[in-house]
């Protein structure tokens, strides 16, 4: 008897279990469960890429048990090179998915591949390298803003103005002109202020300490670093080991330079500010590509919001990020139908 | 022609000279010292892998070791993940940074040895190996060094950084082994002619072995102090010494058909492809003409060597 009471219990709350699904299936649109999505990568190697993948894969495990998608796998090119991205992104095809998530070596080089795949039927969302190929969807973040942000910061901070050094990215890409534009253009608009220098920091703490070291020696006194991500704590090491006066540097969100920044703090009340895109776009770009799965109506432009960490947001934001990593943050599905939701306003 | 321009080291010195004078003056003048400074201590990671690469190069033809980055990278990730940032654990960071040179060495001999690879598509597919192992051991998380390690790698002894005190010493063990030891003549007999070197019982396969395996080491060393300069380990930490391992091979004399080797060229082109760079920032060009006037300055060096040791 008990067995059987049992039983019906089960049964019961399994139902209900299947109506509650039921009821959130008809908010979300027509149901993804028997949808495949892949995730095309061209790199992986440095740690914003590391961490990205990992977001991508946790959302995609949650969204996999939780019968939302039926499978969501990624795949990384070795090489970096668009004709081996193509050729993955075809292979892809071929293998019946119904979304590849792309993350793109280059805007123009895969859009034949992207084509092909819109042609058969699939969904193609691009995200942080986006794909220009109008029948795909893609996730940019407005990077001239970012540029722009940087040194209205500095000119809160500075209100005397000074010279500035600017460490760019990684010469050629979009984002490196993009970021540099938004600079230029507010460094026009406060007189006060003046590029001193510039040097290509690549994205990358080496390179940037190197050529900030070499740079450094022929400078007049700095009072501000204008970054990209990734290139804050080589700047301030090449500072330190020069032995001038620690000017403003706007940082990247790693693990080493916020806490680098902390103790700076706690040192001599040293303050900046810190962003950039967080890693976990990915899974922005996973939750956006279920919502179109799911039919819903979904602009081809999105923008991502960039994360931003303050003095006082420092201590909670480093306390989550794992050591020698980068500040992150995963997205649900409410944050997707909310990005979605502004870029239907817009 | 007077006899010092004969000497092949001689072009890359000048023009690192010349590259000193200029962004000094570019600079009006302020911060030679502190532009030295700096010269030393990148030109001394840059020497290190030279000087490896050297070694290799001269063993003749398509002797090269293209697997330097990611050798750099797997070192410095292992060594700075083993020390985990506590104190008194350097040495064994050093030694897991030697045992992975040892063993990236001995692998891509083994690559070219046993499986008659060319060692370019040898090193090279040895290094995607590397590579994944590095990103597989530590996901690209960035571990700081022990704060002593990082002391000893950003600082000076004599007014000289220690990197360069490190490159230095093994710059000259080379050129001892190379100018006065039996092994030296052998590498070079070897790199000039293997089947004549062969038949005159010179032991040429022992000798590659040593060079490749040499070369690792030095590239492992370099990683090892790159991360702890730098403040840890990146996974593209390696990526621009490919190039500039080749580069300062060649702008520094070395005969690129093997059988001749030079380290005093090997630091003049270490040094000038740090103040080429330099100079170019202070002058404010921009990324297009910086390339394009860098890989111009290189060809004209090279060009003007190898014509004055032909005509020599």
């Amino acid at each position: 008897m008990t067995h059987d009471k049992l039983l019906l219990s089960a049964i019961l709350i399994g139902s209900c279990g299947l109506a509650v699904g039921g009821v959130a299936q008809a908010q979300d649109g027509a149901s993804t469960a028997d949808k495949r999505v892949a995730l095309s990568n061209n790199y992986a190697g440095n740690s914003w890429r590391q961490v990205m993948l990992q977001s991508f894969d946790e959302t995609a495990k949650q969204a996999k048990a939780r019968g939302i998608v039926a499978e969501a796998d990624s795949y990384t090119t070795s090489e970096n090179q668009a004709t081996e991205q193509a050729a993955q992104i075809q292979n892809l095809i071929l293998q019946g998915y119904d979304a590849i998530i792309i993350d793109a070596a280059s805007p123009t080089a895969l859009n034949g591949a992207v084509q092909e795949a819109c042609d058969a039927g699939v969904t193609v969302v691009s995200f942080d390298g986006i794909v220009t190929a109008p029948c795909a969807w893609r996730i940019a973040v407005d990077f001239e803003e970012m540029g722009r942000q940087q040194v209205d910061y500095l000119a809160s901070r500075l209100p005397d103005g000074g010279n500035l050094l600017e460490i760019r990215g990684l010469a050629g890409t979009s984002v490196d002109e993009q970021i540099h534009a938004g600079i230029e253009k507010r460094v026009e608009a406060h007189d006060d202020f003046r590029i001193a220098g510039s040097v290509h920091g690549d994205w990358a703490q080496e390179v940037a300490q190197k050529g900030v070291s070499g740079l450094l020696p022929s400078l007049p006194d700095i009072a501000g670093v204008v970054t990209q991500g990734g290139d804050g704590y080589g700047a301030a090491q090449a500072f330190e080991a020069a032995g001038r006066d620690m000017p403003i540097i706007v940082l990247g969100n790693r693990q080493d330079e916020l806490q680098w920044w902390q103790e700076q703090y706690a040192d001599h009340g040293y303050q900046t500010l810190s962003m950039s895109i967080a890693p976990g776009v990915a899974s922005l770009a996973f939750w956006v590509t279920q919502q179109i799965l799911a039919g819903k109506d979904v602009p081809k432009d999105l923008t991502v919001p960039f994360l931003k960490v303050t003095q006082e947001t420092l201590d909670s934001v480093l306390e989550e990020t794992p050591k020698g990593s980068v500040a992150n943050t995963i997205y649900t599905q409410q944050d997707a139908q909310s990005v979605i939701a502004d870029a239907t306003t817009r | 022609m007077p006899s010092i321009l004969r000497r092949p080291w001689i072009w890359a010195w000048l023009a690192a000279t010349a590259t000193f004078a200029v962004t000094v003056a570019l600079g009006s003048g302020r911060g030679a010292a502190g532009l030295a400074y700096a010269a030393l201590s990148f030109g001394a990671f840059a020497a290190i892998v030279g000087v490896g690469q050297m070694l290799v190069i001269s063993l003749g033809p398509g002797n090269v070791d293209l697997s330097i980055p990611a050798t750099m990278t797997l070192s410095a990730t292992l060594a700075l993940k083993a020390m985990d940032g506590v104190p008194g654990t350097e040495l064994l960071g050093l030694g897991v940074a030697l045992l992975v040179g040892l063993g990236t060495g001995a692998a891509n001999f083994a690559l070219i040895l046993l499986l008659r690879l060319p060692p370019i598509i040898a090193t090279l597919a040895a290094s995607l190996i590397y590579q994944s192992l590095a990103i597989w051991s530590n996901r690209g998380l960035r571990v700081k060094p022990p704060e002593a390690l990082a002391e000893f790698a950003t600082g000076r002894t004599l007014d000289i950084p220690n990197v360069a005190l490190v490159g230095l010493l093994l710059s000259l063990a080379v050129w001892v082994a190379l100018e006065r030891g039996v092994w030296g003549r052998w590498l070079l007999a070897a790199g000039q002619n293997p089947r004549a070197a062969r038949l005159a019982g010179v032991p040429v396969e022992r000798v590659r072995a040593t060079a490749y395996l040499t070369v690792s080491v030095f590239a492992a060393v370099a990683g090892f102090l790159l991360a702890s300069f730098s403040g840890g380990a990146a996974l593209n930490m390696g990526a621009e010494y490919l190039l500039m391992s080749i580069a300062v091979v060649i702008i520094g004399g070395t005969s690129i058909a093997g059988g001749f080797s030079n380290v005093p060229g090997i630091w003049g082109a270490a040094f000038f492809m740090f103040l080429v760079v330099s100079m170019l920032n202070t002058y404010g060009a921009g990324a297009g003409a910086r390339s394009v006037l860098t890989g111009v300055i290189i060809i004209g060096i090279v060009i003007a060597a190898s014509t004055k040791r032909n005509h020599a």
